[in-house]
């Protein structure tokens, strides 16, 4: 962890608010990226992100100065998905739409927003199918694969996030990616457009 | 896969999580050279993580910021709890006068239910309360 994010947290520890708005405005994005590849919808995401933030203010005395704060913030960011979507589960029918398709803004996929809309919406379109297949996984290799290939993180970081050995994780990355490329490969159908 | 040799799947694996020494890495491409259907999965396997990259992270607004401080317990409260620390015997004295002022305002409650000055407290009380 850098200097000036060992110097906020010391200011957080001391109930320093305006010390956490930078330690928020650092991992807003990734935060909610975790959220909501975790859980499908921009707006549950950003509930979470929000829940995630105050509970790490919350606990911040129980965070260790010497380990790195994204690690255990994005635990607390995953967990609280995992949460989520076991709480959703029973209501959820079988006909249902698949969870993870809906709320999907295009704003999400293009912040800069200087392509055509109908390119956008092509790029939606295979936001909104990659959401899907990252939402039929089991929740243990999700969140295995949203780290590792979403926010590109290292397996030894996952491993401290999931507080699982690297073996596990490894394992767990296995299963999503064989079963990610399965899927993929059978709801593609016809279409062959996937970005290369 | 229609090709039966389990090991290739292993070495894809190695190769993908960057485990993989020179030699495995050979091991592997001189197989799919040759290999139609451990070709294709490799492909198939790179291409659906590889996707997933390209999802963009979504931009938040200060206004998520400004939600989330508006949220935490307000900085005050922070102060006491650094104090209590310092001085535990205080602290633990200040915790047990509470529910026996609670006590009394109970009481107050009980036998002057509309005396202006129980109502006052019974409100500081609840304010205190409802925070966490
Ligand atoms: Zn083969």
């Amino acid at each position: 962890m850098d200097q000036k994010e060992k110097r906020l947290i010391k200011k957080v520890k001391k109930g320093d608010h305006q010390a956490f708005a930078d330690l928020v405005d650092r991992y807003k994005n990734s935060v909610c990226s975790i959220c909501l590849r975790m859980v499908g919808n921009r707006e549950e995401a950003e509930d979470l992100s929000q829940e995630a933030f105050i509970r790490a203010y919350n606990n911040i005395s129980k965070f260790d100065s010497d380990r790195k704060f994204s690690t255990w913030l994005f635990r607390i960011a995953t967990n609280l998905s995992i949460d989520s979507l076991r709480r959703k589960k029973p209501s959820v029918s079988l006909d249902a739409e698949i969870p993870g398709t809906e709320g999907l803004a295009l704003n999400t996929l293009l912040p800069g927003n200087t392509v055509p809309p109908d390119e956008q919406i092509v790029m939606a379109e295979t936001e909104q199918w990659i959401q899907k297949e990252i939402g039929a996984l089991p929740d243990k290799y999700r969140s295995a694969v949203i780290l590792k290939y979403v926010e590109d993180l290292s397996l030894k970081e996952i491993s401290e996030i999931m507080r699982l050995p690297v073996g596990t994780v490894k394992t767990r990355v296995h299963r999503g990616r064989e079963m990610l490329r399965k899927n993929m490969k059978e709801s593609r159908g016809g279409r062959n457009d996937m970005p290369e | 896969m229609t090709c039966l040799n389990k090991r290739y799947a292993s070495l894809m694996n190695k190769v993908l999580d960057g485990d993989a020494t020179v030699k495995e890495r050979n091991e592997l491409f001189a197989h799919l050279a040759t290999c139609d259907s451990c070709d294709r999965h490799f492909k198939e396997l790179k291409r659906s993580t590889e996707i997933l990259n390209h999802l963009a992270h979504p931009q938040l607004s200060a206004d998520f910021t400004k939600n989330v401080l508006e949220q935490l317990p307000a900085e005050k409260q922070h102060v006491l709890r650094e104090w209590t620390a310092r001085h535990p015997v205080i602290a633990t004295a200040a915790i047990c006068v509470v529910p026996m002022s609670l006590l009394f305002v109970a009481a107050g409650r009980q036998n002057s239910m509309p005396k202006r000055h129980g109502e006052d407290s019974y409100i500081l009380v609840n304010q205190t309360g409802s925070r966490n």
